[in-house]
Protein backbone atom coordinates (compact mmCIF):
# COMPACT_ATOMS: atom_id res chain seq x y z
CA UNK A 1 0.00 0.00 0.00
CA UNK A 2 1.19 3.49 -0.77
CA UNK A 3 2.01 4.96 2.60
CA UNK A 4 1.81 8.55 1.40
CA UNK A 5 -1.83 8.29 0.26
CA UNK A 6 -4.19 9.12 3.11
CA UNK A 7 -6.98 6.56 3.57
CA UNK A 8 -10.04 6.63 5.85
CA UNK A 9 -8.38 3.91 7.94
CA UNK A 10 -5.15 5.90 8.08
CA UNK A 11 -7.04 8.98 9.27
CA UNK A 12 -8.88 6.96 11.89
CA UNK A 13 -5.60 5.48 13.15
CA UNK A 14 -3.96 8.90 13.27
CA UNK A 15 -6.87 10.24 15.33
CA UNK A 16 -6.62 7.25 17.64
CA UNK A 17 -2.87 7.88 17.96
CA UNK A 18 -3.62 11.43 19.11
CA UNK A 19 -5.71 9.93 21.93
CA UNK A 20 -9.17 10.41 20.37
CA UNK A 21 -11.26 7.87 22.29
CA UNK A 22 -14.04 7.87 19.71
CA UNK A 23 -11.51 6.80 17.07
CA UNK A 24 -10.06 4.14 19.39
CA UNK A 25 -13.59 2.87 20.03
CA UNK A 26 -14.32 2.74 16.29
CA UNK A 27 -11.10 0.83 15.64
CA UNK A 28 -12.01 -1.76 18.27
CA UNK A 29 -15.56 -2.12 16.97
CA UNK A 30 -14.27 -2.41 13.40
CA UNK A 31 -11.81 -5.17 14.17
CA UNK A 32 -13.20 -7.00 17.22
CA UNK A 33 -14.83 -9.83 15.27
CA UNK A 34 -11.87 -10.33 12.94
CA UNK A 35 -9.44 -10.40 15.85
CA UNK A 36 -11.75 -12.79 17.74
CA UNK A 37 -11.81 -15.14 14.73
CA UNK A 38 -8.07 -14.90 14.36
CA UNK A 39 -7.55 -15.67 18.06
CA UNK A 40 -9.94 -18.63 17.92
CA UNK A 41 -8.24 -20.05 14.82
CA UNK A 42 -4.89 -20.06 16.65
CA UNK A 43 -5.93 -21.09 20.16
CA UNK A 44 -9.00 -23.21 19.42
CA UNK A 45 -10.51 -22.16 22.75
CA UNK A 46 -13.85 -20.35 22.81
CA UNK A 47 -13.39 -19.43 26.48
CA UNK A 48 -10.12 -17.62 25.75
CA UNK A 49 -11.38 -15.60 22.80
CA UNK A 50 -12.74 -12.56 24.61
CA UNK A 51 -9.89 -12.29 27.14
CA UNK A 52 -7.23 -12.60 24.46
CA UNK A 53 -9.01 -10.19 22.12
CA UNK A 54 -9.19 -7.73 25.02
CA UNK A 55 -5.44 -8.12 25.65
CA UNK A 56 -4.75 -7.51 21.97
CA UNK A 57 -6.77 -4.28 21.92
CA UNK A 58 -5.32 -3.01 25.19
CA UNK A 59 -1.84 -3.58 23.76
CA UNK A 60 -2.99 -1.85 20.59
CA UNK A 61 -4.14 1.26 22.48
CA UNK A 62 -0.98 1.41 24.54
CA UNK A 63 1.39 0.92 21.61
CA UNK A 64 -0.53 2.85 18.95
CA UNK A 65 1.65 5.96 19.23
CA UNK A 66 4.67 3.86 18.26
CA UNK A 67 3.10 2.79 14.95
CA UNK A 68 5.10 4.66 12.31
CA UNK A 69 2.89 3.99 9.27
CA UNK A 70 -0.84 4.25 10.09
CA UNK A 71 -1.68 2.78 6.66
CA UNK A 72 -0.06 -0.47 7.78
CA UNK A 73 -2.30 -0.66 10.83
CA UNK A 74 -3.94 -3.98 9.88
CA UNK A 75 -0.66 -5.86 9.47
CA UNK A 76 0.58 -4.35 12.72
CA UNK A 77 -2.62 -5.29 14.59
CA UNK A 78 -2.54 -8.89 13.39
CA UNK A 79 1.15 -9.18 14.29
CA UNK A 80 0.17 -8.02 17.78
CA UNK A 81 -2.67 -10.57 17.85
CA UNK A 82 -0.43 -13.37 16.61
CA UNK A 83 2.26 -12.66 19.20
CA UNK A 84 -0.36 -12.45 21.97
CA UNK A 85 -1.79 -15.85 21.00
CA UNK A 86 1.62 -17.51 20.69
CA UNK A 87 2.61 -16.13 24.12
CA UNK A 88 -0.67 -17.41 25.58
CA UNK A 89 -0.08 -20.91 24.16
CA UNK A 90 3.51 -20.89 25.49
CA UNK A 91 2.29 -19.90 28.94
CA UNK A 92 -0.34 -22.65 28.82
CA UNK A 93 2.34 -25.17 27.87
CA UNK A 94 4.53 -24.06 30.79
CA UNK A 95 1.57 -24.23 33.16
CA UNK A 96 0.93 -27.79 32.04
CA UNK A 97 4.57 -28.65 32.80
CA UNK A 98 4.79 -26.94 36.18
CA UNK A 99 1.19 -27.42 37.31
CA UNK A 100 0.26 -30.84 35.94
CA UNK A 101 -2.81 -31.07 38.15
CA UNK A 102 -4.16 -27.74 36.97
CA UNK A 103 -4.14 -29.01 33.41
CA UNK A 104 -7.01 -31.36 34.26
CA UNK A 105 -9.18 -28.39 35.05
CA UNK A 106 -7.90 -26.18 32.24
CA UNK A 107 -8.45 -28.66 29.44
CA UNK A 108 -12.15 -28.94 30.06
CA UNK A 109 -13.77 -29.70 26.70
CA UNK A 110 -15.95 -27.08 25.07
CA UNK A 111 -19.46 -27.22 26.56
CA UNK A 112 -22.00 -29.10 24.42
CA UNK A 113 -23.60 -26.86 21.86
CA UNK A 114 -20.79 -24.32 22.02
CA UNK A 115 -19.44 -25.52 18.70
CA UNK A 116 -22.26 -27.47 17.16
CA UNK A 117 -21.48 -27.44 13.45
CA UNK A 118 -19.88 -30.64 12.22
CA UNK A 119 -17.78 -28.91 9.57
CA UNK A 120 -16.55 -26.36 12.09
CA UNK A 121 -15.52 -29.15 14.44
CA UNK A 122 -13.68 -30.81 11.56
CA UNK A 123 -11.75 -27.62 10.88
CA UNK A 124 -11.00 -27.10 14.57
CA UNK A 125 -9.74 -30.66 14.83
CA UNK A 126 -7.58 -30.24 11.73
CA UNK A 127 -6.17 -26.92 12.97
CA UNK A 128 -5.42 -28.54 16.30
CA UNK A 129 -3.03 -30.94 14.57
CA UNK A 130 -0.93 -28.06 13.24
CA UNK A 131 1.78 -26.07 15.02
CA UNK A 132 0.48 -22.75 16.45
CA UNK A 133 2.79 -20.87 14.05
CA UNK A 134 1.21 -22.66 11.08
CA UNK A 135 -2.29 -21.99 12.41
CA UNK A 136 -1.35 -18.31 12.67
CA UNK A 137 -0.07 -18.42 9.12
CA UNK A 138 -3.32 -19.87 7.78
CA UNK A 139 -5.35 -17.41 9.84
CA UNK A 140 -3.33 -14.52 8.41
CA UNK A 141 -4.14 -15.77 4.91
CA UNK A 142 -7.83 -15.99 5.85
CA UNK A 143 -7.52 -12.39 7.02
CA UNK A 144 -6.54 -11.46 3.48
CA UNK A 145 -2.93 -10.59 4.26
CA UNK A 146 -0.65 -10.76 1.22
CA UNK A 147 2.48 -12.92 1.18
CA UNK A 148 4.59 -9.77 1.47
CA UNK A 149 2.62 -8.58 4.51
CA UNK A 150 2.86 -12.01 6.15
CA UNK A 151 6.60 -12.05 5.48
CA UNK A 152 6.87 -8.63 7.18
CA UNK A 153 4.74 -9.80 10.12
CA UNK A 154 6.79 -12.96 10.63
CA UNK A 155 10.12 -11.31 9.82
CA UNK A 156 10.94 -13.78 7.07
CA UNK A 157 11.17 -13.92 3.27
CA UNK A 158 8.24 -14.21 0.86
CA UNK A 159 9.66 -17.48 -0.46
CA UNK A 160 9.76 -18.91 3.06
CA UNK A 161 6.16 -17.80 3.64
CA UNK A 162 5.04 -19.51 0.42
CA UNK A 163 6.82 -22.73 1.35
CA UNK A 164 5.45 -22.77 4.89
CA UNK A 165 1.99 -21.92 3.65
CA UNK A 166 2.05 -24.73 1.11
CA UNK A 167 3.11 -27.18 3.81
CA UNK A 168 0.52 -25.91 6.30
CA UNK A 169 -2.28 -26.14 3.73
CA UNK A 170 -1.28 -29.67 2.84
CA UNK A 171 -1.28 -30.68 6.49
CA UNK A 172 -4.63 -29.02 7.09
CA UNK A 173 -6.13 -30.79 4.12
CA UNK A 174 -4.73 -34.15 5.27
CA UNK A 175 -6.35 -33.79 8.67
CA UNK A 176 -9.47 -32.05 7.48
CA UNK A 177 -10.72 -34.36 4.72
CA UNK A 178 -11.01 -37.68 6.57
CA UNK A 179 -12.88 -36.08 9.43
CA UNK A 180 -15.28 -34.36 7.12
CA UNK A 181 -15.92 -37.49 5.06
CA UNK A 182 -16.67 -39.39 8.23
CA UNK B 1 -11.24 -37.36 -16.75
CA UNK B 2 -9.43 -38.50 -13.68
CA UNK B 3 -7.77 -35.09 -13.39
CA UNK B 4 -11.19 -33.44 -13.64
CA UNK B 5 -12.69 -35.55 -10.91
CA UNK B 6 -9.65 -34.86 -8.73
CA UNK B 7 -10.11 -31.14 -9.44
CA UNK B 8 -13.80 -31.42 -8.54
CA UNK B 9 -12.99 -33.13 -5.29
CA UNK B 10 -10.31 -30.55 -4.50
CA UNK B 11 -12.62 -27.66 -5.36
CA UNK B 12 -15.38 -29.20 -3.27
CA UNK B 13 -12.97 -29.59 -0.35
CA UNK B 14 -11.79 -26.01 -0.69
CA UNK B 15 -15.38 -24.73 -0.77
CA UNK B 16 -16.22 -26.75 2.36
CA UNK B 17 -13.03 -25.50 3.97
CA UNK B 18 -13.93 -21.90 3.15
CA UNK B 19 -17.39 -22.30 4.61
CA UNK B 20 -15.82 -23.91 7.72
CA UNK B 21 -13.51 -20.93 8.09
CA UNK B 22 -16.53 -18.65 7.80
CA UNK B 23 -18.34 -20.61 10.51
CA UNK B 24 -15.23 -20.54 12.67
CA UNK B 25 -15.10 -16.73 12.43
CA UNK B 26 -18.85 -16.48 13.08
CA UNK B 27 -18.52 -18.69 16.15
CA UNK B 28 -15.60 -16.63 17.45
CA UNK B 29 -17.49 -13.38 16.83
CA UNK B 30 -20.39 -14.73 18.89
CA UNK B 31 -18.01 -15.11 21.86
CA UNK B 32 -17.48 -11.36 22.02
CA UNK B 33 -20.15 -9.94 24.31
CA UNK B 34 -21.87 -6.62 23.55
CA UNK B 35 -20.09 -3.57 24.94
CA UNK B 36 -16.69 -5.12 24.28
CA UNK B 37 -15.11 -1.89 22.99
CA UNK B 38 -16.25 0.07 26.05
CA UNK B 39 -14.86 -2.61 28.36
CA UNK B 40 -11.52 -2.58 26.53
CA UNK B 41 -11.26 1.20 26.72
CA UNK B 42 -12.14 1.15 30.44
CA UNK B 43 -9.55 -1.57 31.09
CA UNK B 44 -6.92 0.29 29.05
CA UNK B 45 -7.58 3.50 31.00
CA UNK B 46 -7.52 1.63 34.31
CA UNK B 47 -4.23 -0.03 33.46
CA UNK B 48 -2.48 2.90 31.79
CA UNK B 49 -2.01 5.36 34.65
CA UNK B 50 -2.03 3.14 37.67
CA UNK B 51 0.57 0.75 36.30
CA UNK B 52 3.25 3.37 36.99
CA UNK B 53 1.55 4.42 40.21
CA UNK B 54 1.16 0.82 41.38
CA UNK B 55 4.82 0.09 40.69
CA UNK B 56 5.87 3.29 42.43
CA UNK B 57 3.64 2.54 45.43
CA UNK B 58 5.01 -0.99 45.64
CA UNK B 59 8.63 0.27 45.56
CA UNK B 60 7.86 2.96 48.14
CA UNK B 61 6.15 0.46 50.45
CA UNK B 62 9.10 -1.97 50.13
CA UNK B 63 11.60 0.80 50.88
CA UNK B 64 9.55 1.97 53.88
CA UNK B 65 9.36 -1.58 55.24
CA UNK B 66 13.13 -1.97 54.88
CA UNK B 67 13.73 1.35 56.67
CA UNK B 68 11.42 0.37 59.52
CA UNK B 69 13.13 -3.02 59.82
CA UNK B 70 16.61 -1.41 59.88
CA UNK B 71 15.49 1.20 62.43
CA UNK B 72 13.93 -1.47 64.66
CA UNK B 73 17.04 -3.64 64.47
CA UNK B 74 19.28 -0.65 65.17
CA UNK B 75 17.20 0.43 68.20
CA UNK B 76 17.10 -3.07 69.67
CA UNK B 77 20.75 -3.88 69.07
CA UNK B 78 22.04 -0.48 70.30
CA UNK B 79 19.81 -0.74 73.43
CA UNK B 80 21.26 -4.18 74.22
CA UNK B 81 24.79 -2.92 73.64
CA UNK B 82 24.24 0.11 75.89
CA UNK B 83 22.91 -2.14 78.63
CA UNK B 84 25.93 -4.44 78.27
CA UNK B 85 28.36 -1.47 78.36
CA UNK B 86 26.61 0.01 81.39
CA UNK B 87 26.81 -3.31 83.20
CA UNK B 88 30.52 -3.48 82.32
CA UNK B 89 31.14 0.03 83.63
CA UNK B 90 29.20 -0.75 86.85
CA UNK B 91 31.36 -3.83 87.37
CA UNK B 92 34.55 -1.85 86.79
CA UNK B 93 33.31 0.90 89.15
CA UNK B 94 32.47 -1.61 91.92
CA UNK B 95 35.84 -3.35 91.43
CA UNK B 96 37.67 -0.01 91.68
CA UNK B 97 35.64 0.85 94.83
CA UNK B 98 36.62 -2.53 96.33
CA UNK B 99 40.26 -1.89 95.41
CA UNK B 100 40.17 1.60 96.97
CA UNK B 101 38.74 0.18 100.22
CA UNK B 102 41.36 -2.56 100.28
CA UNK B 103 44.17 -0.02 99.87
Amino acid sequence: MDQSTPTPLGDLVRRAQRGDERAQHDLIVGYQHRVAGFVFAITGRSDAVEDLAQSVFIKMIRALDRLQAPEQFESWLFRLARNTCIDYLRRQKLRRIFLPLAAEYENVPEPPGAVDAEELDALRHALDQLRPQDRALLALVQEGRSHAEIAAILGTSIAAVKARLHRAREQLRQHYQPNHEN
Amino acid sequence: MRVNSFANITNQTMKTEDSSWRRLYEHAASQVAPGFADRVLRAARARATPLFLREFAFCAATAALCLVAVALYHTTSSGDENARNLAGWNEIASQSDDLEQTL
